[in-house]
């Protein structure tokens, strides 16, 4: 029998195949729809990604890709929402249950997580390994007492005292993300500073320094994949640079430093300029145990000599708003009547004088190589010298700025512009300031016991109006010290290319990558 | 010197360069009297302004006054130019005059010195000695002169070692001239002349090694308005405003190339090789 292939035949085959192939090339369409890879340019270097022990968002961004916490963030929001946990049940005030998924494979052959590696994750943050420096993250899961492994793939977290912020501050975001107890046994602590053995979407490719970050799709990511194949991170420091390599589409997505940055950006065809309110916090501080800054008269005549108005519309176009407490609006325990200090050249120069300082001083303010710092450095500069303070400026690049607080040259730091990322519960901004954290990001050097008192019991409290009346409390402390001039909330501003639909929390600093779309 | 004036203000590049040359040391002499503001005073609401009858060349990120920072920005540039190769050129003609006199060992270890110092590169050297030491205006100006020493220490001693054995110094030693008076009254007025001429060409270059430690934030400390800093500042407000990056380029501009034709035409003028007339 002879079997005639038509034309028209042919082209019904061909249809059919491709119809009946279409849901195994379903991935691979995806990806090839969305391109090959988005570039996101980040303000420094990795530096530790180590999840205790990281410096800030440019690692825990990294580690928010390429881990699995029990739960995570949904998109754009600070919903939680189960991520390598099938189950999470808080028995009671101290208990929380948790069955993990089965499967979950870690990356480069580290085996399945298991309960164990959880209980490792977790407890390490309290109970650092021989020749392990503290966690500096340590505060985040201060609560935890010790997790109980149940089985395999279940077991229970017992704390010592309830602990609200727990699943915002810990078991959701960087702090909560599990790592493989082999990988860090095998390679060691200090290695895991560069290295991600992680079970997230994303895997760590490449680490070329000061030079870019390659995050690959993971293949055996036990969930939905990534829309994008490959997101690489480029450090560029320098904000006019980052806006040249936006233009040059080097780069697909950056934040910006200014609202002028965002208004010449916005001009560019097929790019988005977004525009989200901020809980961040840049502010002078002064090291009260450095003389003569340990004299509460000269603080308070810094403090009464500065013009914070004129600081931000030099630095930041007067398009940011004035901070004038660590909390920012919207965030439980944000002090409204805060007071608002202003300037007074000649209360400045009595206290000065009643200090002994009545002929002049001479004082160093440390900030980072940022224009926008740089101006209010020397705005500051200008207004201190009003009452006979010489100001020395000291810019320093990223790497050295941010151990300025440790050892020798925490002791000898003077005056400083600094800026934290705030998170969505006022623990985590209120922890930094705390005694324990001298040496470390404690770089004003205050210490009070009531502060550190009512920290722990706002960190341990439900009550929600308990809290919020702790944490003004703490912010009339931080006051009275003087040792803190608050500029600014920031806002967050971000350009993008119109093709791309980036993910970003609420606190602005926080993006998720696994969650970048095709716009 | 009139006559090598003259030979310079004889050649087209020579009268350019001596023009920007004087130009730029005028401004700053008279930057106090020509400045119309504090180069330092702010005034927030007045920044970013484009050029005014009350700022000429507009003013900064803080409102200050371009113009009048340029003026004191003169000031640094050559105070660091020529502080720097006056230390250079005192300790280069004394090492080399010292390495030709020397046994050969001796000279051998400061020719490896020189070689030592030659092999950083002085904007390399500079950084990582203000990352050791910190920005200053002082620390700029030991670092470049220490980067210059070599330069000048070999055309002395190559200067000396032609010069030591030539017939007048001979005849000068027979009537029983002491080594010193040999150094002092023959020797140093005849290495002097090329070194004068290298040091003029080594101002643009030390110009353009402040600007761009400024440039880079390690040089000369704000709110001091070194052109490196003006530029610095012109680049990250770009988008704001074009007149700091203009003017304070222009600044640097002029400076280097009036110095580096000013001092082609010097070197041109007293190189009795290169020149025409008898």
């Amino acid at each position: 029998m002879k079997t005639l292939i038509s034309r028209r035949r042919l082209l019904q085959g061909g249809a059919a195949l491709g119809l009946a192939g279409l849901p195994f090339a379903a991935p691979e369409f995806a990806f090839a729809q969305a391109g090959s890879s988005v570039t996101v340019r980040v303000d420094r270097d990795l530096q530790n990604l180590d999840p205790a022990r990281r410096i800030g968002s440019v690692e825990g961004n990294i580690l928010r890709a390429t881990m699995r916490r029990l739960t995570q963030f949904a998109p754009n929001s600070f919903e939680v929402i189960n991520d390598a946990a099938e189950s999470m049940e808080q028995i009671d005030e101290t208990t929380i249950e948790f069955t993990l998924k089965p499967g979950i494979m870690f990356h480069q052959g580290y085996g399945e997580m298991t309960a164990e590696d959880v209980k490792f994750s977790f407890e390490r943050f309290n109970n650092p390994a021989e020749g392990e420096d503290p966690a500096t993250y340590a505060a985040d899961w201060s609560a935890l007492e010790r997790v109980e492994v149940t089985g395999t793939h279940s077991g229970r977290l017992i704390l010592k005292n309830p602990a609200p912020a727990l699943w915002l501050i810990a078991l959701s975001d960087i702090s909560g993300c599990i790592v493989s107890k082999r990988a860090f046994e095998e390679l060691g602590s200090e290695r895991m500073k560069t290295t991600v053995i992680g079970a997230g979407p994303y895997e760590m490719t490449n680490w070329a320094p000061n030079s870019s970050i390659t995050l690959a799709a993971n293949p055996d990511y036990l969930g939905d994949p990534p829309m994008f194949p490959e997101i690489v991170l480029l450090p560029i420091q320098e904000p006019q640079t980052a806006q040249l390599a936006f233009r040059s589409n080097e780069v697909h997505f950056t934040k910006l430093d200014s609202p002028s940055a965002a208004a010449a950006l916005q001009r560019e065809p097929g790019t988005e300029i977004i525009n989200r309110d901020s809980i961040n916090y840049v502010w002078i501080g002064m090291n009260v145990q450095k003389a003569p800054l340990d004299d509460l008269r000269v603080r308070q005549a810094i403090r009464l000599a500065l013009d914070v108005d004129e600081i931000l519309l030099a630095a930041w176009d007067g398009a940011v708003g004035r901070a004038h407490a660590l909390m920012a609006p919207g965030l439980l325990g944000h002090w409204q009547d805060a007071p608002v200090h202003a300037q007074d050249l000649d209360a400045a120069r009595a206290l000065l004088a009643e200090a002994g300082h009545g002929s002049g001083l001479n004082l160093r303010l440390t900030l980072l190589n940022r224009p926008a710092y740089q101006t209010a450095g020397l705005v500051a500069q200008a207004q201190l010298a009003q009452v006979g303070i010489n100001l020395e400026l000291e810019v320093l690049d990223g790497g050295t700025y941010w151990s300025m607080g440790e050892g020798e040259a925490g002791e000898n730091l003077e005056l400083s512009i600094q800026r934290f990322g705030g998170k969505a519960d006022p623990s985590f901004q209120t922890q930094w300031f705390v005694t324990g954290q001298i040496g470390s990001w404690n770089w004003q050097r205050w210490s009070s016991e009531e502060f550190d008192q009512m920290n722990a019991v706002a960190d341990s409290t439900v009550d929600e109006a308990v809290r919020a009346e702790t944490y003004i409390r703490m912010q009339e402390l931080m006051d009275e010290s003087s040792a803190y001039i608050w500029l600014t909330h920031e806002v967050n501003l971000f350009a993008v290319k119109d093709w791309l639909e980036p993910a970003i929390l609420p606190n602005g600093d926080d993006w998720q990558y696994a969650h970048f779309a095709p716009a | 010197m009139t006559a090598t004036l003259a030979r310079i203000w004889g050649s087209g590049t020579g009268r350019l360069g001596l023009v920007l040359v004087v130009l730029v040391v005028l401004g700053a002499l008279l930057a106090p009297l020509i400045a119309p503001h504090d180069p330092n005073q702010i005034a927030v609401m007045n920044r970013f302004s484009g050029p005014t009858l009350q700022n000429p060349l507009g003013t900064d990120q803080l409102g200050r006054d371009i113009f009048s920072r340029l003026l004191y920005g003169t000031r640094i540039a050559l105070g660091v130019s020529i502080l720097s190769i006056l230390i250079a050129f005192v300790a280069g003609l004394l090492l080399g005059i010292a390495a030709a006199y020397l046994p050969p060992r001796l000279e051998r270890v400061i020719l490896i010195i020189f070689d030592i110092i030659s092999s950083f590169p002085s904007l390399v050297l500079a950084l990582a000695v203000v990352a050791l030491l910190g920005p200053g205006l002082w620390k700029i100006i030991l670092i470049v002169s220490v980067t210059l020493v070599p330069h000048f220490g070999r055309v002395a001693r190559a200067q000396t070692l032609a010069l030591k054995n030539s017939p007048f110094l001979e005849a000068e030693r027979v009537l029983g001239a002491s080594p010193a008076r040999l150094v002092l009254v023959h020797i140093v007025p005849n290495v002097s002349g090329p070194l004068v001429v290298l040091a003029s060409m080594d101002i643009p270059v030390v110009i353009a090694i402040e600007a761009g430690l400024s440039f880079l934030g390690v040089g000369v400390p704000p709110p001091s308005p070194s052109w490196g800093t003006l530029l610095n500042d012109g680049y990250a407000y770009l988008d704001q405003s074009i007149w700091m990056a203009v003017f304070a380029g222009l600044a640097l501009t002029i400076a280097t190339l009036g110095f580096t034709l000013f001092g082609e035409a010097l070197r041109d003028a007293v190189d009795p090789k290169l020149r025409t007339e008898p």
